[in-house]
Formats: structure tokens, sequence, C-alpha cells
């Protein structure tokens, strides 16, 4: 590893300024977890990295407000996330998901908004935070804007974000009467990075779909949509005869990525397979375990 | 790596024969691509220089036409190494013309490697991005001939 | 005149915990990787990147001028010191760094010392090292035909007798052939009333042990000191010694506890390098390497094994016929010494008249393998197991009958010749059938979760002959010492070695002080490897704890002790030396019988022990996505009396999960030579959510009757069985047949759809 500049500056406003957005080798760094492999991996040789450890205090809080919205700071660690009662009140596949994320290790140090920031379409927060509707506040030198984690992500290790902006906060809507689930397919050991990542939140009555939300990860370069799948399934009784054409149709249109966990025949048909299992997940009852 | 493909073109096979294996266009179509040098008819040095988000990656190649059998093959062999880091590069590319009507269809492999740090821990990055420069590609040679002959769009 | 009675009671036998594992968990015990001496430089090395070539240059200009570079260095540096400097335990081919030509991404090309290893990274991270590149290849069957060449010429050893003939072969790949003929197997597959034939393949992987390889060396003019993470530190002595031209005693190897070995930290690894370093910096060298550079460094062998048997129609196995191709990687390392041993036994625990076993060392442009916890085995089980289950299920016979009716027993000549001792092959078969509740029905379910079981057993021949010299050392007050170059890499070898003593000289094993691993005072050992430690090592200890008690005994009658007397031995100093100072030692060397194999492969000493085991399997199959969850694995071993049991458990544990890595989902993937996935980030080994949720490890109930008390090594058993049985029973529950590891859920979903004729796309 060549040599760098750490800088640990006290204030969001101190942090913004030392980024200089046109200076790629320049990176906040949070937790670290994620910028650390790509620096063993040589792929990433940065000149300055700037610390964001003395901000912690501020942007660490989890708090769910009157009418059920969640919100938690940008640096949160993960596993202050997986062990907190209130998102598990609120959004208790959060909690389900950060089981197997990673390793606990990683959840201690690792922070919300790093996570968000680093864009790996492996990761298992991002299609969960998407079909929870969930969305960022961004800081940036002289103003503020929000957007959605959906609009967020836009690439392999590309996000919306300005180079010298930084997420602040993460807010999930109230979910209501939604159940969301998330699947984790690994194709190797139990905790390697999946194959497939599939989220589903999904509002029924009885047996038909109000409202549906399907997004697919770690087989495409972002997390996405299955958007003409939901329109498939929106408004209809979720019987095997639908939930097959909808898992078809999901299957063919993502953009799927072969590598060593898997070709794209493969996960095409993982796709297929887990469309349909995480729909009939969802609208288990509420209380049934997944 | 491997990657293959066809993409169709508006026009006639000489043409297209003609527009590929002149290397200032080719290069053209490829993004990242610059000081492209001859040092002689079939030998060619560029840098190559590309981004995934934030990551960058440089490399210094040289480029050998090793066959090119007009109106229909073309076949070429990169070597590159990545500045400030140990590794190489290398690439065999191979593009085969077909014509129907007066569309051309290049049929194109390429069986690239990379090997050092790059290849044994960055392969996720770089397969991303092959992809992306595979589009690139396409999109530049697609609109090249679109214009009508051939154009040297950048 | 009474015996005396033991007051301690029995040392072996007992389920003691580990002598260091306090030491262990508070973080206490000693490895090289975290080792400093004062003034140490710290190396890092640039690798080839290209599989085979010429090296046509190699800049070093910019590297050394990076501030706080000690030197830069190249094998023209390295032979100023060290003229020839290739070193291996078969073959001298490998090269402390790469001379003239590189032979597999990610050889040693050059070294850089600081004293800061990100220095010294920064550094080799400024050579320029220009190749002219040569064809590779890779393929271990395909480099028998020799129409791309690794090596100008062979460098065999000449320390096996039996590799002699191979000097300056040329022309070739082969390393090493190894052919068994016994009876005539073509007149057999001719008489025979079916025929069966398989191919059969398993992949690259690796040790991966949570330390990797580091070594330091402190040259002085006087001797060196090495300190390593080094399973057969005397062999390091040895082979120090050689290249350096100096007599042994000037090289001093120092081992302490390994952060796991499993066979990759066997013979040189990084201990000539460091060596020759420092050498030329006359300073200590520390050459330490992260867990990538593991990828580079040392492998399992891929394998492919083409096996065919003849079955005449009453079921019996009356010929069988093995191909094996070993993928050796550029440099021999042990590569030859495995394609011949493991060829003993690669027909199987199986009663064959008519038997022909090729087996092939095959050189190729890869990280090179070596000895690998099975050492050679599982890969031959993988072929055997399978095919001898598919041959029952296309016969209709019941798995486990088909074997019972052709099992190997005592008494029986085994492939070699060699007659059959001490092998509880059917005890190990009916335990694991028994566990598997194998005589009740089964249900394979109905939807799409289906079940199914499957077993295997297997049979090993120890590596031989190999020489243990263990040295008991009684201190006045009667405290015992033990001097072993047994390596305790976490097998529990220094707990069960002091059981032994502590058995013969009726005190607690606790009591019983190992020394570290030091060959200016552990004595000669061969190597902890291929599970040969309790058995050779143990018989050392035993005579050497044998012969202090004798002496002790000659010391009473000496001094006119009445006969049964248990005078403490510090009275007994005082008697005959008028204080309480002194040692009573004695030492302990043993080298089993052996004849080597001849032209035929036959020996009737092949071994002086066998190793079996076995394993067996329940699982599931998801049918939609291939995913198989294994519910309940079963190990079952003969290991004569243990000595530990506990230990023993845990040792059958430890193979089965590591071999389970192996079968599931474990692969090092190469594209052009260049692995690309030489991290734990993407290279997985099986952490404990992979564990099955039922795993039974036990022991039959048996007696090694040359074994000391009885009993025999471990280490390597429960690899044997795992995949095949694994496999056994995937086509047990969806008829299915996987030749090929790892078998990950994209392979069994693929065989699915092929079997159900809509074949999954190629991309």
């Amino acid at each position: 590893m060549t040599p760098f500049d750490l800088v640990e500056p006290a204030s969001l406003k101190e942090a913004i300024a030392l980024i200089d957005p046109d200076d790629p080798d320049v990176r906040p760094i949070a937790g670290g977890t994620a910028l650390m492999l790509m620096m063993k991996a040589g792929v990433f040789r940065p000149t300055r990295l700037v610390s964001l450890r003395r901000l912690r205090n501020g942007l660490s809080q989890i708090t769910s407000t009157m009418d059920g919205e969640l919100k938690i700071g940008a640096m949160t660690p993960l596993t202050a996330i997986e062990h907190s009662s209130e998102v598990k009140r609120a959004a208790p596949v959060i909690a389900r998901t950060m089981r197997r994320l990673a390793n606990v290790r990683v959840r201690n140090v690792a922070t919300i908004g790093g996570a968000l920031a680093h864009a790996d379409p492996h990761m298992d927060l991002p299609p969960v935070l998407i079909a929870l509707g969930a969305s960022v506040s961004i800081a940036g030198i002289s103003s503020e804007r929000s957007m959605t984690v959906e609009d967020l992500l836009t690439g392999y290790y590309e996000t919306a974000l300005a180079k010298n902006e930084l997420i602040t906060e993460l807010r999930i809507p109230t979910q209501g009467n939604s159940q969301a689930v998330y699947f984790k397919v690994t194709a190797g050991s139990v905790d390697d990075w999946p194959a497939l990542g599939l989220a589903a939140a999904i509002v029924s009555e009885g047996d038909t779909v109000r409202s549906v939300r399907l997004v697919v990860s770690a087989a495409t370069s972002k997390p996405m949509r299955l958007t003409a799948a939901e329109r498939a399934l929106n408004g209809q009784i979720a019987n095997e005869v639908h939930l097959k054409r909808v898992a078809d149709i999901a299957a063919e249109e993502a953009d799927i990525i072969a590598d060593i966990r898997g070709s794209a025949s493969y996960k095409r048909e993982l796709l297929r397979v887990f469309t349909a299992r995480a729909v009939r997940a969802a609208m288990e009852p509420r209380g049934a375990p997944h | 790596m491997n990657f293959a493909g066809d993409i169709t073109v508006v026009a006639p096979r000489d043409a297209v024969f003609k527009a590929l294996s002149d290397a200032p266009f080719f290069a053209s179509c490829i993004e990242g691509v610059r000081n492209l040098e001859a040092i002689d008819a079939t030998h060619f040095r560029a840098i190559l220089e590309t981004r995934v988000a934030y990551l960058r990656f440089k490399f210094k190649a040289e480029v050998e036409l090793t066959q090119l059998s007009p109106p229909e093959l073309i076949e070429a062999k990169v070597e590159g190494t990545p500045f400030g880091i140990v590794g190489r590069l290398t690439a065999i590319t191979m593009t085969r013309l077909s014509e129907t009507g007066g569309q051309t269809t290049i049929h194109y492999s390429v069986d690239a490697t990379i090997t050092g740090k790059l290849g044994s821990m960055g392969q996720p990055v770089l397969k991303a991005k092959a992809k992306d420069m595979e589009k690139h590609f396409t999109e530049r040679l697609v609109a090249a001939f679109a214009i009508g002959g051939r154009g040297t769009a950048h | 005149m009474k015996a005396i009675k033991p007051q301690v009671g029995h040392q072996v036998g007992r389920s003691l915990p580990r002598l260091e594992a306090r030491e262990k968990v508070t973080g206490r015990a000693e490895y090289t990787h975290l080792m400093q001496l004062p003034g140490m430089l710290q190396a890092k090395i640039l690798r080839s990147t290209v599989a085979h070539g010429r090296i046509k240059s190699i800049d070093t200009t910019d590297a050394k001028k990076i501030p706080g570079v000690f030197g830069v260095y190249t094998s023209d540096d390295i032979q100023t010191v060290i003229p020839d400097p290739y070193y291996g335990p078969a073959f001298h081919d490998q090269p402390i760094l790469a001379i003239g030509k590189v032979h597999f991404v990610g050889e040693p090309v050059a070294a850089v010392l600081a004293a800061d290893p990100h220095i010294a990274e920064q550094a080799t991270q400024r050579i320029i090292a220009e190749y002219e590149e040569l064809p590779a290849i890779f393929d271990e069957v395909e480099a028998a035909e020799n129409k791309v060449l690794v090596h100008e010429e062979l460098k065999p050893a000449g320390t096996f007798a039996d590799l002699k003939h191979l000097k300056g072969r040329k022309g070739t790949n082969i390393a090493l052939d190894f052919r068994l003929r016994r009876g005539d197997v073509d007149k057999g597959f001719a008489s025979a009333a079916h025929v069966f034939e398989h191919t059969f393949r398993t992949q690259k992987v690796l040790h991966l042990a949570l330390e990797p390889y580091a070594s330091i060396a402190d040259y002085r003019e006087d001797g060196v000191t090495i300190y390593s993470g080094a399973q057969s530190p005397s062999f390091v002595r040895t082979e120090i010694a050689r290249l350096l031209s100096w007599p042994e005693n000037r090289v001093r190897v120092k081992v302490p506890y390994l952060g796991g070995g499993y066979g990759g930290k066997l013979y040189i690894k990084m201990e000539a390098l460091a060596v020759a370093l420092s050498m030329l910096a006359r300073r200590p060298v520390k050459v330490a390497l992260t867990m990538e550079e593991q990828f580079y460094t040392i492998t399992k062998h891929p394998s492919t094994f083409r096996i065919k048997s003849g079955i005449d129609k009453d079921g019996k196995i009356i010929a069988r016929k093995c191909e094996v191709w070993w993928n050796g990687g550029a440099y021999a390392d042990v590569g030859p010494r495995l394609t011949q041993k493991s060829g003993f036994t690669a027909s199987g625990p199986y009663d064959i008249d008519n038997v022909s076993i090729d087996s092939y060392a095959l050189y190729t442009n890869l990280t090179p393998a070596g000895a690998l916890r099975g050492f050679g085995i599982p890969q031959l089980v993988w072929a055997y197991e399978s095919h001898t289950d598919m041959i029952a299920r296309a016969l209709k016979r019941d798995p486990v009958d088909f074997r019972k009716q052709n099992l190997l027993h005592d008494g029986r000549p085994q492939a070699t010749g060699t007659i059959l001792k001490n092998a509880a092959i059917e005890k190990v078969l009916d335990r694991i059938a028994e566990r598997l509740n194998w005589k009740k029905p089964f249900d394979r379910g109905q939807g799409v979760v289906r079940r199914g079981r499957g077993l295997a057993v297997a049979l090993k021949a120890v590596i031989s002959p190999t020489t243990s010299v263990a040295v008991v050392n009684i201190a006045a007050d009667g405290s015992a010492t033990l001097y072993c170059s047994t390596v305790d890499m976490g097998q529990g070898s220094d707990t069960a070695m002091a059981q032994m003593v502590g058995e013969v000289l009726d005190m607690p094993a606790e009591s019983v002080r190992v020394v570290p691993r030091d060959t200016d005072v552990t004595p000669y050992d061969m190597g902890t490897l291929g599970s040969r430690s309790l058995f050779h090592m143990g018989h050392a200890v035993r005579l050497a704890a044998e012969e202090a008690r004798d002496k002790i005994a000659a010391l009473r009658r000496e001094l006119g002790e009445p006969e049964g007397s248990n005078a403490p031995l510090g009275d007994l100093f005082r008697k005959k030396y008028g204080m309480q100072a002194g040692n009573i030692v004695g030492t302990g060397i043993y080298k089993p019988d052996y004849i080597p194999p001849d032209s035929s492969g036959l020996t009737t000493n092949a071994t002086p022990f066998w190793m079996v085991a076995g394993s067996g399997v329940e699982l599931e199959v998801d049918t939609e996505t291939g995913h198989v969850r294994i519910t309940r694995l079963i190990n079952v071993a003969d290991v004569g009396k243990p000595i530990n049991p506990k230990i023993v458990e845990t040792q059958l544990s430890g193979a089965s999960l590591m071999q389970l890595g192996f079968s599931m989902f474990e692969k090092m993937h190469v594209d052009g030579g260049q692995i690309t996935n030489a991290s734990l980030a993407d290279y997985k080994i099986p952490a404990i959510h992979d564990v099955p949720p039922v795993m039974e490890n036990m022991t039959v109930d048996a007696v090694q009757d040359n074994g000391p008390f009885g009993a025999k090594g471990v280490g390597e058993l429960a690899t044997f069985g795992v995949s095949p049985a694994i496999a056994n029973a995937i086509d047990d529950a969806i008829g299915v047949r996987l030749t090929e590891l790892p078998m990950t859920a994209e392979a069994v979903l693929r065989g699915l759809y092929v079997k159900n004729n809509r074949p999954l796309g190629d991309d």
C-alpha cells in the first residue's frame, strides 16, 4: 500500500471542504471495511482519506418519528441498526437481513452511510432499503438535498453523489401494512457474497396484491426494481399460475451478469425461483418466520 | 475474461473493414484510448486510461495487428502494463465481418487476461468495466456508420 | 516379587485437554508471523505476471531509489552467495528467485528489503520486469501430451533412490510415472459380464492456514538460525545446509507453534529466500507472506482419474484399471512422492485379482501443488468410491452390500501384494451403515426438496520408510522433558507424545515438558506429515522413555535397591553422585521395515500400517435451485486404540469440514494462468454456518498390533470419504451424478436440467 494522508475533520462542513471534487484519489472513509479491501486489491490508491470518525456523535442516532418514519444517522454502525428495537419494530426485515450480512466484525465497524456510498451491487442492505422505499439526505458544500436509495445507486460502485457530498441520514418511511422479505442466495459457503439477492415488499389483502416492490441485486450491476414483474403482479391474486408468469417476466427483465458465483443462465433460474418464493414469503401472515 | 458479440451497422462490408483496420478510427470507438502512435503498419502504441467510479485504471498498451484478411478478418494482439502497479494485460481480439443486404455484421470476440494484483483481486470491477466498454464500443461504432460513410466520431 | 503398580494410572487413552490450550487462547503462544528480531529487515516479493516466459530484463533502478529501501535483489544476487540455488524434496527444480525463466504467474522474481514492510511493498511495484512470453500449459491431461513443455530438463534430487532414473530426462512434462500391474486386466475385462468406465476430475484448492507462510533467517558467519512455521524442521536444516555447502550443525531451525499447516508448510517454502537475503544483507530477514500470496505458494493437486472396472456375473469386481493424471504445477515439490505413494491404493479397499494402475505427475504452468491433508487419497477416493457406487446402482445392487462383497479383509493381498493387517475396513463400513440406518427405509421426499444418503470407505498406505528420533531427558528431581521434532500445528501432537512418555514413566502427561522444535536440541524427524507422527514418533518416544526407564531400573539395581523399590530418583543420585544433580537420558530411533515396489509396483511390505476411514451423509437437495444441504455427516475411522479420544474426535471433525469445503464450493479460478480469486473475500472456506447440523465422529474398536500402545495416526482420515459420500447421496436423492469437484448448486441444477432434457445455456 502506498502512503496517503489521513485527515480527521471535526465537523461535516470541514469534511466536505477537504474533499476535492475533481480528484478521485481523495475519498471520505467511514468504517473503512470496503475501502480497505479495494486498497489491498490495488484498485484504489488514495492520496488522501478524509476520516469521518469524529462526525460520529452527531450522525449516529436512530429515531422514529410520530408518524412511524425511521431516521438513521449515516455514521450509525450496522450492528447498532441490527440490534435496535426501533428498527425491529418499524422494519423487521432489516434485522433479519443483518444476521447474514458479512460477519459480526464487519458489522461492528461498517456504517450505513458508508455502505450506501460504496455502492457494491452485491451488498444486502440496498435492495432491502429500496423495497422499503427508503431515501437519504445528502449534504453538499453549500446545500442539502435528498433522494431515494433507488436513485442514489446508479451503477457498479457509482452513486448520484457529487464527489464532495456526504450522506447524512437514511430515512425509511412508515411501512404500514407492507411486509418485506429478503432472500440472500449464496452459491458457495453460507457467508459468501450472494449470487443473487431478492427483496420484496408487499401490501396484500388476502390473496390479492395491493402494492408490490421487487428488487434484484448481486446478479446485476446495481440493485434494480423489477418493474415489469411488479406491473404483472400488482392487483393480481398471487396464485401459482400468476406467480409463474411474474417469475418468468422477472427472469427476462433483469440484465444478469455472470461471475465466479454463477453463470448468467443459472442466476436467471435463481431469479425466477426466488421471485416466486419472495412473493409467497412476503404474503405470509404477519409473524410467520422467513 | 471472454467477450463476444455481434454488431450490425448500416454500411457495406468493404467500408466497414477499411474503417476497422484504420487504427485512429478504431481507437476512437474505445473509451479512454489516447496518445495513439503508429510504430509501423501493424504495430501501435497507446495509453488506455479509464475509470470505474473513483477507481482509476491506466495502462500502457502495445497493439499488433496479427492478421488482416480483407474483407472479412482482423486479428489483433494487445499487451499492456498498468502504471504504478505490477501487472499485465493481454488480449487477443478476433473480428469477422459478414454482409447481408447493405448491412454488415461485425462478429467480435475478445479473450483478455489480467495478471498481477489487479488480476488476482480486482476481477469483479474489471469485468464490470469491460462490459461497460463493450457497450460503449457498440454505441460508438453504430453511431459512426449511421452518420453515413465512415466518420471519425468522438 | 511384586511388579510396581502404576501409581498414576494410564496416560494413553485419556481425553486430556491440549497442553498448550491456555497459552493459545490467551494470546501468549508464539507464531513466526508475529516474531521480531532486533535489526530485522522485511522482504516483499515481486512476482511474475506471465505464466511461462523468458526473463528479458529486470530493472530495479527506480525501486532502489525509494527512501527506506535497503536493497533490491534478483537471482543474480542470490547466486553470488548460493551458486546453485535450486531446492525441493523430490526434485531440485525450484529456484529461490526465478532464473532465466518464469514458470507460473506469481512466481517470485525479485525481492526488496526494508525495515518497513510497506516501503518494501511499494518498491516492488516499481520494479520493471520484461518477459518474452512462451506458450503455457494448464491442464494435466494435455500436459501429458508434451506438446508444450514446462521445463527443458528434469532435475531429480537423488535423495529418493527410486527417482534416480529420471535424472537428465528431457522433452517431457511427466515428472514421474508410477505403474502397478497385478494379474491381467485385459483378460479380466474380456471375461467380465459388465464393464464400466468413468472419468472424474478434481479442482485446484489450497490449504489456507490462518497463519500465512513466514520465515526469519539470522545469518552469521559461523551459522544461520532460521525461525519458521515449518512442518519439517529437520528437512529445512538438511536442505539449507546442502544449499550453503555447510555441515548440518551450522544450521539451526526453530519452530514455534504453527497457525495451521495441513501439509502446506512442508519442506522449503520461504526459508531459502530468507537465508539468501540474510546472507546478502548481513541482517536478520523476515519473509512473511500475505493471505493473497498463499495462492502463489503451494496448493492441492487437481486431478483427472479414468477408472474402469470389470464385474463378473456374481457381482465380483475382477479387474480394475486406473489412470491418474496429477496436475503438479510448475515445480515438483513433493508431487512425485504423492504420485507414487497414492498409486499404491488407487484401486481402493477392494479385493481385486487384476489391477493396473498408472499414475502420472505432470508439470504445468500453475502454482506448484504439494502435500495437502490426504496426500492424493481424497482425489482417488472421489473417483473410486463414486465409480463403485455407480456400478452398484447400475447393477441394482445395494451400495453397502456390493461393497461388502468386494471389500478387502485382513489376510488378503492388497493391490500391491502386501497382505492386509489391522485394517478394520468392514467394521468402518458397517458402522457408517448402522449410523445411517441403512437397512431402514429412507424417505426421499416428493416435493421440491428431495433427500438422499450415501457413503464411502477408503484405504491409504502411510508414507514409508521414514525415520523418527526422540530423546527423553529426566532431571535429578524426576521431572521429564521430551525432545522431538514433531511439529504441533494444532493436531495435538505435543499432548499425545506427552501422554506416551507419561504412560511409560508412570507420570501424569501434564508433568512432561515438551520442548519446542529446535534442531540444535530436538533430534531428527522426517517430517510432520501424512498422519505418520503418532506411529513413528510415538514409537521413538516410547523407546526413548523405555530406555530412560530401564536406565533408572539399572541404576536401582546398581545401587542395591530392593526389587520393586520406588525410591525417588533424587535419592538414587545422592547415593551415586553425592548430590541430586544429573540426568538420565533415553534415546529412541524408529524406522519401520519397508520393501520398495518392484518395476510392476508390487511389494510385500508397502506400509507399516494401513489407514482406514469412511464417511456417510444424509442430505437435502432443493430441486429448483440445486442447493445441497447436508443434514447429517458421519465420519468413522480405524485409529487402533486412540491415545487421546477427544483429540481424535476433533481431528476427524476438522478433516471432514476441510474436505467439505473442497467438495462443495472451493475452487481456485484461473484465467490465462492468473488466479482470479486470490483472497478470502472471494475464495470462501467453510465457516460455522457451513457445519452440518448433525455431525458424528467416531472410531471403531480396533488395535494396531505394531503401533505404539496399539495406536496409529488420525490426521487425514476424515478427508477420505466425504466427497464421494456426498456425490453418492445426491445421486440417491435426484438421480444426478456429478463427476467433478466442486459440487456447486449450479452444477447440481445443471445436472438436473440435463436429466430432464432441457439443459441450461452456456453463458
